[in-house]
């Protein structure tokens, strides 16, 4: 124990204390929150004032409508945005009202007995001085074909047209119930959106609302997937070590190759943990603070209600998962003289682990069906499987634990096998291992 | 001889990996306070030996004894293995190495920490302690090799090839840190092809050759049981008698005297005489007994 313990504190230390580790810690939740922030300013980067645009309404009804469709708009942004000074609450209605994209300052051009040709000649005149950035021709028969004209000198603003399309939409809609005579409650009625709420019935008939675990075993899932990327191979490479600086034939005067591997594999995964442990402060901080920014704003945030036990299933099962896999990168480090080679040998995992990931689909669907029930014992696939039977219908304990124990084991009987195969490896030097070879190596030894 | 004189008992070890047989049949005895030669030429099964000695792989049949107890692996912890391939953690300080393979062998603590600095001190590292290994030449390497496998203070020392690569300053200090290794009672077990250097620190030897053992004993009355059978002339003229086949059976001739190996039935005296009698001027004639590598040579070619 206390020679296991060695081995776990020295590749602990030695990683820990590696360049690389303290800066990719360090580096990635600087980069996250740049990911994050930098597009935010970037969208409001308000380029230019708010577009002036004229509007010919042919129909001489349409006006008005479209112009409260765009400040009803206007004022929910603008709600939803806090002002920075009060004094500057009308600047920011009239200002940026979306990210990313320009309000609308619209005018209504009355052709008061002239041609629609003078007008238009008018209003391209303007268009070219750049007193005007575009304007829209309503035809008369707008409110039944809904087709209109909108001329402008920069057709590749995308955004900004998608925003007139749907506020001219809605401003049609709104017009069309108008004169079929329904009345403004009903009008409101109409436009409400479902809101469709998932209720779980649980055991013992109490209702809780399983969205939010839901999520979570996606995330859980997520990060394993992320933790074997990246240490799988931290993994390989540090049960090549010893191979690779010849050391493993000292060592194994010292100390037993299952003890070796199993304190190679834990001291890794105990870096690897420490990481996302820090990535995970990390991006709670963040999370806390978007959520009591979004609160502060009125919008309903608030983080999912999860029962105590399913946080312990989601630490189990993710370790389980994590160790399946990190065991099986042991497993081809043990049979392989370099990491060049060890990288092409694990291609196939990373092939099992998506797989496996999908499985979640088909289970998520009938949790209680013979089929998960298989999978979610199969120790390659039961992390996720278990863990969305766990959120749906949560199955009898000794289920969970049977798989738990299943997968466990599995864990500890590959890394017997894989340290087999490395003794006898270590004892050839400079051949890697076939695996009928690897499993001669298992019954030699 | 008692029990707790022998340190290592080798009964009828057989070894093979698949159709290959490394070791065939071999027993041994090492005895305590002794440094005992395993020699023999290459790929005669000196590692694959030593790997049973030291609990690495297991033998297919016969029984290894270390210490009077049958081998396993608490008994590790009294070993000190310095294996032909051996490395260090590149990227390691030197000290941390030091603390990790002393921690394998369940070695830690304040008066460990002074024995470090000691060790250091003796092979002449001491300003390389934090540095990290990658540092080191490979003379250093080697010798920082050495103390891991010494650092724990082991009852036997078993080192594969110890010398292989040094310059012979940095041999020669290994070499006497053995001898007093051995004074100090420890046994050592010493695995070598070249024949000089086992001839200079072995008591004992056991040659091997194609898995099997050839010759095993004191060197000492190896040595002897061969006989004074070699002369080591200086003379001038005389050419004629020492070429005649049926005084001498092979001669050698240095840059500064002749090694003439007697033939069967023929005497030094006889030898003598007719040197003087042809008119030989004589600087030396000492009769010697032959060398190792003499030894070695003549058994390995017998064998095959």
């Amino acid at each position: 124990m206390r020679k296991f313990l060695a081995v776990v504190k020295r590749e602990y230390v030695q990683r820990v204390r590696a360049k690389m580790f303290i800066v990719s810690t360090i580096l990635l939740p600087v980069v996250m929150s740049l990911f994050g922030l930098v597009p935010a300013i970037i969208l409001n980067i308000d380029a230019g004032g708010p577009l002036r645009v004229a509007v010919i309404d042919q129909t001489g009804k349409m006006y008005e409508p479209l112009e409260s469709a765009f400040a009803t708009e206007e004022s929910e942004e603008a709600a939803r945005q806090p002002s920075p000074e009060p004094g500057a609450a009308d600047q920011t209605r009239r200002g940026v009202s979306r990210m990313g994209s320009r309000s609308f300052q619209l005018t209504e051009v009355k052709t008061d007995g002239r041609s629609a040709q003078e007008v238009k000649a008018e209003l391209d005149q303007q268009l070219r001085t750049k007193q005007l950035d575009g304007y829209l021709i309503l035809p008369p028969d707008f409110l039944s074909t809904g087709q209109a004209e909108f001329f402008n000198n920069n057709p590749g603003d995308m955004l900004s047209r998608g925003i007139l399309t749907s506020g001219l939409t809605r401003a049609l809609r709104e017009q069309r119930l108008v004169e079929a005579n329904v009345g403004p409650e009903t009008r409101r009625d109409l436009f409400r959106r479902v809101e469709l709420q998932a209720v779980k019935i649980g055991a013992t008939g109490e209702e809780r609302d399983s969205g939010g675990s839901f999520i979570l075993v996606f995330g859980v899932g997520f990060i394993m997937y992320l933790a074997i990327l990246m240490y799988g191979q931290v993994v390989l490479g540090a049960v090549i070590e010893e191979k690779e600086t010849r050391i493993a034939e000292i060592l194994f005067s010292s100390v037993k190759p299952f003890t070796l591997m199993m304190g190679k594999l834990v001291g890794v995964s105990l870096v690897a943990l420490t990481q996302l442990c820090i990535w995970g402060a990390a991006f709670a901080a963040f999370a806390f603070y978007g959520v009591s920014m979004m609160m502060s704003r009125g919008m309903p945030a608030s983080i999912p209600s999860i029962p105590f036990s399913h946080y312990i299933y989601f630490g189990l099962f993710f370790l389980l998962g994590y160790f399946i896999y990190a065991t099986i990168y042991a497993l081809v480090g043990s049979m392989v003289t370099t990491a060049q080679e060890g990288g092409q040998l694990a291609m196939p995992i990373i092939l099992i682990l998506i797989v496996s990931f999908y499985l979640f689909l088909p289970v998520s669907r009938s949790p209680d069906s013979a089929f998960s029930f298989w999978v979610s014992m199969l120790p390659f696939s039961a992390p996720v499987a278990m863990l969305v039977r766990i959120v749906t219908q949560t199955p009898p304990f000794w289920q969970i634990a049977l798989s738990l124990v299943i997968g466990f084991s599995t864990v500890l009987l590959i890394m017997w096998f894989a340290s087999r195969v490395y003794r006898v490896g270590m004892l050839m030097y400079g051949k890697r291992a076939s695996l009928p070879e690897a499993w001669r190596w298992v019954r030699q030894a | 001889m008692s029990a707790n004189h022998i340190t290592v008992k080798l009964d009828r070890v057989y070894k093979s990996f698949g159709d290959f047989t490394a070791v065939k049949e071999l027993s041994l005895t090492v005895r305590a306070g002794r440094v005992f030669g395993l020699l023999g030429p290459n790929g005669a099964g000196k590692t694959t030996t030593i790997r049973m000695m030291v609990n690495i792989t297991a033998p297919d049949s016969g029984s290894i004894e270390l210490f009077g107890r049958k081998i396993d692996s608490a008994l590790q912890n009294r070993i000190g293995y310095l294996p032909e391939e051996r490395g260090l953690y590149r990227r390691m300080k030197v000290v941390d190495q030091l603390r990790f393979f002393a921690e394998l062998k369940n070695v830690r603590g304040k008066v460990f920490e002074k024995r470090i600095d000691e060790w250091l001190a003796r092979v002449k590292l001491s300003e390389w302690k934090n540095k990290r290994s990658m540092e080191l030449s490979k003379g250093m390497q080697q010798k920082i090799q050495f103390v891991t496998a010494v650092l724990h203070d082991p009852e036997l020392l078993i080192l594969d090839e110890p010398f292989s690569g040094l310059d012979p300053i940095n041999a020669e200090l290994l070499k006497e840190i053995v001898l007093d290794l051995k004074r100090s009672g420890k046994t050592i077990i010493f695995s070598t092809h070249q024949m000089e250097v086992a001839e200079k620190i072995c008591d004992d030897i056991c040659l091997i050759n194609r898995a099997e053992k050839v010759l095993e004993g004191s060197l000492r009355e190896l040595k002897s049981s061969f006989g004074r059978n070699a002369v080591a002339v200086r003379c001038e003229g005389g050419d004629g008698v020492l070429d005649d086949p049926s005084l001498v059976s092979k001669v050698v001739r240095h840059a500064d005297e002749t090694q003439a190996l007697l033939a069967h039935g023929a005497n030094a005296q006889t030898l003598l005489r007719r040197l003087i009698d042809s008119g030989a001027t004589i600087g030396k004639f000492e009769m010697v007994e032959p060398s190792l590598n003499d030894i070695f040579i003549t058994k390995v070619t017998e064998h095959q």
